[in-house]
């Protein structure tokens, strides 16, 4: 018996150390934020035990549910909104916000929840999925919402309200966003003896660069001076640094045929043909930060979620980022952006809308930033000292300003994706002419809007 | 009078049986009418909507059976894709796992051992199987580094597919030899000896005996093969999402880009295809009956 019990303690010994060691593992990035949360509960302690004497005289069980969704993309990020959400809780005690984060395949989700009745009160939209939401009328209108709590549109950066404004109704307050911005690495520049890109530079540059950074002389570890995916959420931007567009204005028709787009193709999947830049699929994979990170692309253009990734895998990188070349028809960029939405459906949109008011406040902004995950939405933090300091994620919020365009196509915008990319690949793998190519692919774009009506 | 009393508790008895008989069904019966006949019956309803999701389906006829009918990528890609893939898959799956059986059988060293690891691809699920064979076939992957060869297998319109298939014949083999294994575990030595008594040598004992025996086997394997390699989903979604240039795109997987991918949802035409591939299969698995088992002597 006495044996058994010398076993059992060595074995909870044993555990315990091991527990202990799991803690002392954690990263520091994980200890910053729970200190974030840790202030608040000692308020809510405070605040609660005083509201619900309160709040039980006047009006019982008057707390109103409000149900939230979002992807959730990494466990920091989970975090973040859930320290928001705990201010909100100690600020508004009549309102019980229930997160609801939904992993795997959020559209799916999000969809068959409509389909049947149980969306959530408040979600994440993102701007290429907005269109047919915003169509359907499955979003609430949020005008008299914010003139209510006397928030403006002129708040907010133009092209990010602008894009959840579906027929002169706003349908969602941007939460953060990003750009595209050409990211370089710097010691490759220095070995090539070559200048650091600036914001002025203009296509010329970007293929002359390219041309010394390329460095084939080792067949398994190739060097490609830019990458050029054939992604239709990377391509568009040449077609708009070349005065053209994707869409035209009410999103009836595609300009994929016309000659600026064709243009834009031509110089776009030059790179490839010439053996200046590849494909990340030509170099075994999936995505080019990876290949940047690796050093076997001098250039890419990628957005701010780049520079997390690069912080996490790559450490040693030596990099910066500057906003993408013009072409001939100026400057031209793309902006990514999620909104928080509310459903038509929702049975308290008063209080719905202070969720959303409260998560795209200042101060809530302020804390989104200073932690590195996205950029605000937020104009009056342009100038926010978090972007003095880190001019990489500067870079990628001053390419919201100059003609920046949402990306989106309308409802049809996965199809006119598929036909984007697939023009794309007939050249890359089937050497197609450019001309032909986008012809195709426009044809087929025509054919997916008459569908769609 | 004395029949009459004799047969009311034996009818009363049999009521009583069957009545306990469809208690136990029950809990089963519940969930297969929900999401087996409910689920079915509401997909062929759907088959004749207009429904994206966001929106109560509307009733649009034959309209969506017309536009799948009309439609590019199902009738020129996917179509001749999934019977591509299935009269490839199909018999090369077969015959390799019934060789792989027939060795499996003979008194080998280390025969335990061989059919452990060939069965170990079946216990691993389909998609870590498929990431470590899109790091094999990548450009820089071992499969180029062994054959000096600089094929990019899954960014090329040639050889994306064949790949698909390699994978789905890699995982598949090994249950597949179990089962034909058990088979041929089955049939009785005194066969075997009476044809050797007979005079057969080995190949003769193997064409007219073996393979007769297996039939119901090879009738279970190909069926199975069959309706598994029409409904080929998880290696394409993991391993190329249909591309490039829809060169992997099957009927499953239109089914699943109209239903939940795109923009603009087309749950009404993926219920159609969902419907069609049900009706292939049923086909197809039909006639395969007809044939294996009409052929040569009736079994019953």
């Amino acid at each position: 018996m006495k044996k058994i019990y010398f076993v059992m303690s060595i074995f909870v010994l044993l555990s315990l150390l091991l527990a202990s060691c799991a803690t002392t593992e954690a990263e520091p990035v994980i200890e910053t934020v729970i200190k974030t949360v840790e202030v608040p509960v000692i308020e809510t302690v405070e605040v609660t035990v005083i509201e619900t004497q309160e709040v039980i005289v006047e009006v019982p069980a008057e707390q109103v549910e409000i149900r939230l969704s979002g992807w959730a993309s990494s466990p920091s990020e989970t975090a973040l909104l859930e320290s928001l959400l705990y201010r909100f809780s100690v600020e508004n005690p009549d309102i019980l916000v229930r997160y609801e984060p939904i992993t795997g395949d959020y559209w799916q989700s999000l969809l068959t929840m409509i389909a049947s009745g149980t969306e959530p009160d408040v979600f994440y939209m993102d701007i290429f999925q907005f269109p047919a939401y915003a169509q359907e009328g499955v979003l609430l209108p949020l005008d008299d919402l914010m003139a209510g709590t006397g928030t403006s549109t002129g708040d907010f950066i133009p092209a990010l309200m602008n894009a959840f404004t579906y027929e002169d109704a706003v349908y969602g307050i941007p939460k953060d966003f990003n750009t595209l911005g050409l990211f370089y690495n710097k010691d490759m520049f220095d070995a090539a003896g070559l200048a650091y890109p600036t914001d002025d530079w203009t296509w010329d540059d970007l293929r002359a660069a390219a041309e010394a950074l390329t460095d084939l002389s080792n067949p398994d570890r190739p060097i490609y001076g830019l990458g050029v995916p054939s992604d239709p959420g990377r391509f568009p931007i040449f077609v708009f640094q070349n005065g053209g567009s994707i869409m035209n204005a009410d999103f009836s028709d595609t300009l994929l045929d016309s000659t600026e787009a064709v243009g834009a193709g031509e110089f776009y999947t030059a790179f490839r043909t010439d053996q200046v830049g590849a494909t990340p699929a030509d170099v075994g994979e999936g995505w080019q930060g990876t290949v940047f990170g690796k050093g076997q692309f001098a250039m890419v253009y990628e957005g701010g979620w780049l520079i997390p990734y690069l912080n996490d895998q790559f450490p040693n990188i030596n990099y910066d980022v500057v906003v993408p070349p013009a072409g001939p028809g100026g400057e031209g960029n793309m902006i990514f952006t999620v909104s928080w939405s509310a459903t038509v459906n929702c049975q308290h949109p008063e209080e719905a809308w202070r969720v959303i008011e409260f998560l795209t406040n200042e101060a809530s902004q302020t804390t989104v930033l200073e932690s590195g995950f996205a950029l605000p939405s937020r104009i009056s933090l342009q100038d926010s000292e978090y972007l003095a300091n880190n001019p990489a994620s500067a870079a990628i919020f001053r390419g919201a300003f100059n003609g920046a365009i949402p990306f989106m196509w309308g409802v049809v915008g996965s199809d006119v994706n598929n036909f984007m990319g697939q023009a794309i690949e007939r050249v890359y793998l089937e050497g197609a002419l450019v001309a032909d190519s986008f012809a195709q692919a426009a044809a087929d774009i025509r054919a997916a809007i008459e569908a769609s009506r | 009078m004395t029949a009459q009393t004799l047969q009311k508790p034996r009818k009363r008895r049999r009521r009583s049986e069957a009545l306990v008989a469809y208690s136990f069904l029950a809990p089963y019966m519940f969930i297969f009418l929900t999401f087996t006949v409910f689920a079915i019956g509401y997909a062929v309803y759907l088959s004749f909507t207009k429904y994206n999701l966001l929106r109560p389906p509307e009733w649009w006829g034959l309209e969506g059976w017309k536009r799948v009918l009309q439609d590019d990528l199902f009738l020129t890609k996917a179509l001749p894709n999934t019977f591509k893939y299935v009269l490839i898959v199909v018999p090369v799956q077969t015959v390799l796992s019934l060789i792989l059986a027939f060795a499996m059988d003979q008194k080998l060293r280390f025969r335990r051992f061989f059919r452990t690891i060939y069965y170990l691809p079946s216990v691993t699920s389909s998609v870590v199987i498929s990431l470590i064979f899109i790091w094999m076939f990548s450009p820089q992957g071992v499969i180029n580094q062994l054959f000096r060869l600089n094929i990019n297998w899954l960014n090329d319109v040639r050889t994306a597919f064949p790949t698909i298939m390699m994978v789905n014949i890699f995982t598949t083999t090994g249950t597949l030899m179990l089962i034909f294994l058990a088979g041929l575990q089955d049939i009785p030595t005194t066969l075997y000896e009476a044809a050797a008594i007979d005079g057969a040598n080995k190949i003769q004992s193997l064409l007219y005996v073996t393979i007769p025996m297996l039939r119901p086997v090879i009738f279970f394997v190909m069926t199975t093969g069959v309706i598994g390699c029409f409904q080929v989903f998880d290696q394409i979604y993991v391993m190329t999402n249909g591309g490039p240039l829809n060169s992997t795109t099957t009927v499953a997987y239109v089914i699943y880009k109209w239903a939940f991918r795109d923009t603009t949802i087309k749950m009404g035409q993926a219920a159609v295809v969902a419907i069609i591939l049900t009706m292939i299969i049923m086909a197809v698995t039909f006639l395969q009956r007809r044939i294996i088992e009409g052929s040569g002597s009736a079994e019953k």
